[in-house]
């Protein structure tokens, strides 16, 4: 019997050699310039199944690793265009804003020998049109669209944006592009795919057909998988299982030479739970911004070699408001509960390493919002603990108060319902701690958990809940930051380059404001339009638009701003170093694009 | 053997039956999953610094995958698919059939859960023997108290412990994945020897999980067989003891048996819990994967695996009672 298991096990073991990933039989791979290991931001969950594609969303081409953009966003605080070389070198802007012109890395070549070229980026271009993107869009109107894209040599490529409806972000959204080979994907379109864009791009039925025919490439492109990965990126995909994937060194990259490891591991992960082991067990040399609590902090700390960089995030987290339900459609109200907040306790308990209590509340992340405001930051109200005014508040908007309770105006009782996903313990952690202070100060109130995020979305969209966990603050593009607040959600849509109100309820609009606010010392705004404005304005314009939105989303609160993110990451310094800085600008990039870049070294 | 074909035949019709009607509740129950799965990959984009408009065309390049039309014309169109073996495309990996990515996983379920259910009733059959042949002395208390014990620790947290012990304070075993990604995968030593280190911890943990169930089961059902006549006879007649222990032995392994091939049926379900800590990537994983994504058709695939599974280990269990138990076979008659 014993005989049998033995034969038993070893044969189950045989099944499973032989029926996992490629690769040739041989030795260890290895190599002087050592292994790295991270875990991918973008994909932390790996599935060996995806195709080697940059637009599918479990792909397994790496940003920064083996999948190229044509230039790296910097983390700035206010300038959505400034970049990083990628598959560009540099690259010259029309003062207008109204064409990019690209010069590629010269002598760049992809990983089977093929020198990268602008027909490479123009067929890349092409793809990206049947994935929808800021800068490659057939929809007509879109702001920021592309009108034409142009090979002006080998290594040029000149694109324009369609100054009909233009967009201070068409070079974000030209630069965010993925390049790939053409000579390996240029079977997924059809030869006369250009001809058909140009038509797409016109009016009547004619472009409205051409529109169908790109939008229907979209599945062929999203599934295609190429048969070998063909990278210009540092490293090349050698081969995957469920639990790591291994990328080798790609001797053709144009900045090869400053490319420290000779071998990089990505490891699978489901959760932060297993990046705190990797990370406790000095497994990691690099690990992405990660939500840690404090007595994790403490070990990961104590693990010889480990270092925590922190930096810029551009992300808020927000407690807010469905307006169409009584009593949040008053101010007042809403006031009262921000004034009952300690936003510093708040933070404290839920997200003590990865967040800063908010300042205020003015839809921006604080650190952008000095920029974007200046002295005026100081003039916007600070919400700060005050029982008092909560009560003044409170009053003014009719509620009453019985036996220490606040009651609705007609005695009914009043409950604070707080809608959190469950998965998110920072947020239910929040949340738990808000409804303690509101149930002190005399607000009855409760914390209920919706089983996953996209339930939660769902039925925060259908406007089920009263108050719910909601993040803003998304820069550094100024209308990006005010659409969480004055965009879809609050029923704001921009159709056809036109913006358009829809009521509560309708649209998505879920949190039920007023169209129109009346702003002190500034005057009655149509937040929505005002944030539309944040596409086509620049300069001085941008920044009075701005404080016009910082003030009317403080004065009418339809968020309060509990938290500003900070991006947390660790680093390990026993095998490689050349880590990026404290609030280094490349924080929010993988790894792979410090790596690409020339800074990671190996560890003398 | 007549007997034995009667009985297949019909229970490969009810198994069908059976089948066919859990596939139909649980496609109706999947469909009414509430979440939208294009609505969180829209905030995803955004959130990862996407402009609004952007994610909202990149998500509906998604739109192809999702199953379209009423609920009457979507089962129509997945019956229809089933009947021609294909389970559709995943939403989750556009590109990816549900069948691969069905079978990539389960791999890396099945031969651990098969190896740890084997390990334990091994066991746990040969020390419910003893424990309830030494029942009235110490090795019997002790065995039955490592079966209670281990019996009533929940799955997870044993996985917690062994992966605590073994991988942070004695660092002897790898902390997940299936196996070293450094080494070529092949038939090789060192590439099986990686793949045994890694699934080390998950097997080991589901046979001390199973341990205390079989050991408790054996125990008693001996304790039931030593009390049988014909023992009593044996022992009358001057039977060697040895030989009256293997009469009860195979008596009382028998319903154990059937018990051992349902268990079998539920190796598809996936250890959602153990797969998790030990970041072992298996089909339980995949399952809640699929079911945070809203990925109709890869947790439809998975639902109809386990349910196939479950309804031919029944079948299995009811065969194998008839090939080992002759007052089956005869149909229930005595001679």
């Amino acid at each position: 019997m014993k005989r049998l298991t033995a034969v038993a096990a070893l044969l189950s073991l045989t099944a499973v050699a032989a029926c996992s990933g490629g690769g040739t039989n041989g030795n260890s791979t290895g190599g002087g310039g050592g292994v790295y290991t991270t875990v991918d931001l973008n994909k932390p969950s790996l599935d060996v199944n995806a195709p080697i594609n940059p637009w599918n969303p479990k792909g397994n081409a790496f940003w920064g690793y083996n999948a190229m953009r044509i230039a790296w966003a910097k983390n700035t605080l206010t300038d959505p265009n400034q970049f990083y070389p990628g598959i560009a070198a540099s690259w010259d802007i029309a003062p207008d804003n109204s064409s990019i012109t690209l010069h590629l890395q010269p002598g760049n070549k992809w990983s089977d020998g093929k020198p990268v070229t602008a027909e490479d980026v123009k067929f890349s271009i092409g793809l990206a049109y049947t994935q929808g993107s800021t800068a490659f869009a057939v929809d007509p109107g879109a702001a920021g669209a592309a009108s034409d894209v142009e090979v002006v040599d080998d290594a040029t490529i000149r694109i324009t944006q369609d100054m009909k409806n233009p967009s201070v972000t068409f070079v974000r959204g030209v630069m965010d592009a993925f390049v790939v080979p053409k000579h390996v994907w240029q079977s997924v379109v059809p030869a006369d795919f250009w001809d058909t864009l140009e038509t797409a791009r016109g009016d009547g039925p004619q472009a409205e057909a051409a529109r169908g025919q790109i939008k229907a490439l979209s599945e062929k492109v999203l599934a295609f998988a190429p048969p070998q990965d063909v990278s210009a990126g540092p490293f090349v995909l050698k081969r995957m299982n469920p639990g790591e994937a291994l990328l080798v060194k790609n001797t053709n990259f144009y900045n090869a030479a400053n490319v420290a490891p000779d071998q990089l591991k990505l490891l699978n992960t489901t959760g932060n739970e297993q990046i705190w082991n990797y990370l406790t067990s000095g497994t990691l040399d690099n690990a992405p911004f990660t939500a840690v609590p404090a007595d994790v902090m403490k070990r990961i700390k104590a693990t010889p070699g480990n270092q925590v960089v922190k930096g810029y995030s551009p992300v808020a987290v927000s407690l807010a408001f469905n307006q169409a339900k009584k009593p949040y459609d008053n101010v007042h109200v809403r006031r009262g509960l921000a004034s009952l907040i300690d936003r510093e306790e708040v933070t404290r308990i839920a997200s003590p390493e990865g967040g800063t209590a908010a300042v205020t509340t003015s839809g921006i992340h604080q650190k952008a919002a000095k920029e974007w405001l200046g002295a005026d930051l100081d003039v916007l109200d600070p919400y700060g603990l005050d029982t008092a005014r909560a009560d003044k508040e409170f009053a003014e908007a009719g509620l009453r108060k019985k036996d220490g309770k606040w009651a609705m105006a007609d005695g009914k009782p009043w409950k604070v319902t707080i809608h959190i996903p469950a998965p998110f313990s920072d947020w239910v952690s929040a949340a738990k701690a808000i409804t303690s202070q509101l149930t002190a100060a005399g607000v009855d109130a409760e914390v209920v958990t919706t089983a996953d995020y996209p339930l939660y979305l769902s039925e925060l969209a259908e406007g089920k809940y009263d108050l719910g966990f909601w993040l803003i603050a998304l820069g550094p593009a100024p209308y990006n930051i005010f659409q969480r607040l004055y965009g879809t959600s609050n029923g704001w849509n921009i159709l056809g380059g036109k913006v358009k109100h829809s009521a509560p309820g309708k649209d998505g609009n879920w949190m039920g404001g007023p169209e129109t606010i009346d702003v002190d010392g500034v005057g009655t705004v149509n937040p929505g339009e005002l944030t539309a404005q944040l596409n086509t304005v620049g300069g001085d314009e941008q920044k009075a638009v701005i404080a016009k939105l910082a003030k009317a989303a403080n004065q009418d609160l339809p968020v309060i701003q509990l938290w500003d993110y900070v991006n947390t990451q660790f680093v390990n310094t026993n095998r490689f170093t050349g880590f990026p800085e404290d609030e280094s600008d490349l924080l929010r990039q993988p790894s792979g694009v410090w790596i690409q870049l020339g800074l990671i070294k190996k560890k003398q | 053997m007549a007997v034995l074909l009667r009985r297949l035949a019909g229970h490969v019709a009810r198994g069908l039956v059976m089948i066919l009607v859990v596939t139909t509740i649980s496609f109706l129950i999947i469909r009414s999953v509430p979440g939208d799965p294009l609505a969180a990959r829209y905030q995803k984009l955004v959130e990862q610094g996407m402009a609004p408009d952007a994610a909202q065309r990149a998500v509906e390049a998604l739109y192809g995958f999702t199953p379209k039309g009423g609920l009457w014309e979507q089962y129509l169109d997945y019956m229809g698919g089933l009947a021609h073996l294909d389970l559709g495309q995943s939403l989750s990996v556009p590109g990816a059939g549900v069948s691969t990515v069905l079978f990539s996983a389960a791999k890396w379920t099945v031969i651990p859960v098969l190896a740890g259910t084997l390990l334990s009733f091994l066991a746990g059959v040969v020390m419910g023997v003893y424990a309830a042949i030494k029942r009235t002395g110490v090795l019997g208390d002790l065995l039955a108290i490592s079966g209670s014990l281990l019996h009533g620790v929940p799955q997870y947290v044993l996985a917690l412990l062994l992966g605590a012990i073994f991988t942070t304070l004695i660092p002897i075993l790898p902390a997940g994945g299936t196996a070293d990604i450094m080494i070529d995968p092949g038939f090789t030593a060192d590439y099986i020897g990686s793949l045994v280190e890694h699934a080390t911890l998950p097997v080991v943990t589901y046979a001390l999980a199973g341990y205390g169930g079989w050991i408790l089961a054996m125990k008693s059902s001996v304790v039931t067989v030593l009390g049988d006549d014909f023992i009593l006879a044996a022992e009358l007649r001057g039977m060697k003891r040895s030989i009256i222990f293997r009469y009860v032995a195979r008596n009382a392994i028998l319903p154990l048996f059937t018990i051992l091939a349902l268990s079998l049926g539920l190796l598809f379900g996936g250890a959602i819990f153990i797969e998790r800590i030990f970041n072992y990537p298996g089909l339980g994983l995949m399952l809640i994967d699929s079911v945070n994504n809203r990925d109709y058709s890869l947790m439809g695939g998975a639902f109809l695996l386990i349910t196939t599974a479950v309804v031919v280990a029944n079948i299995a269990a009811d065969l194998l009672y008839t090939v080992i138990d002759p007052r089956v076979r005869s149909g229930g008659e005595t001679a």
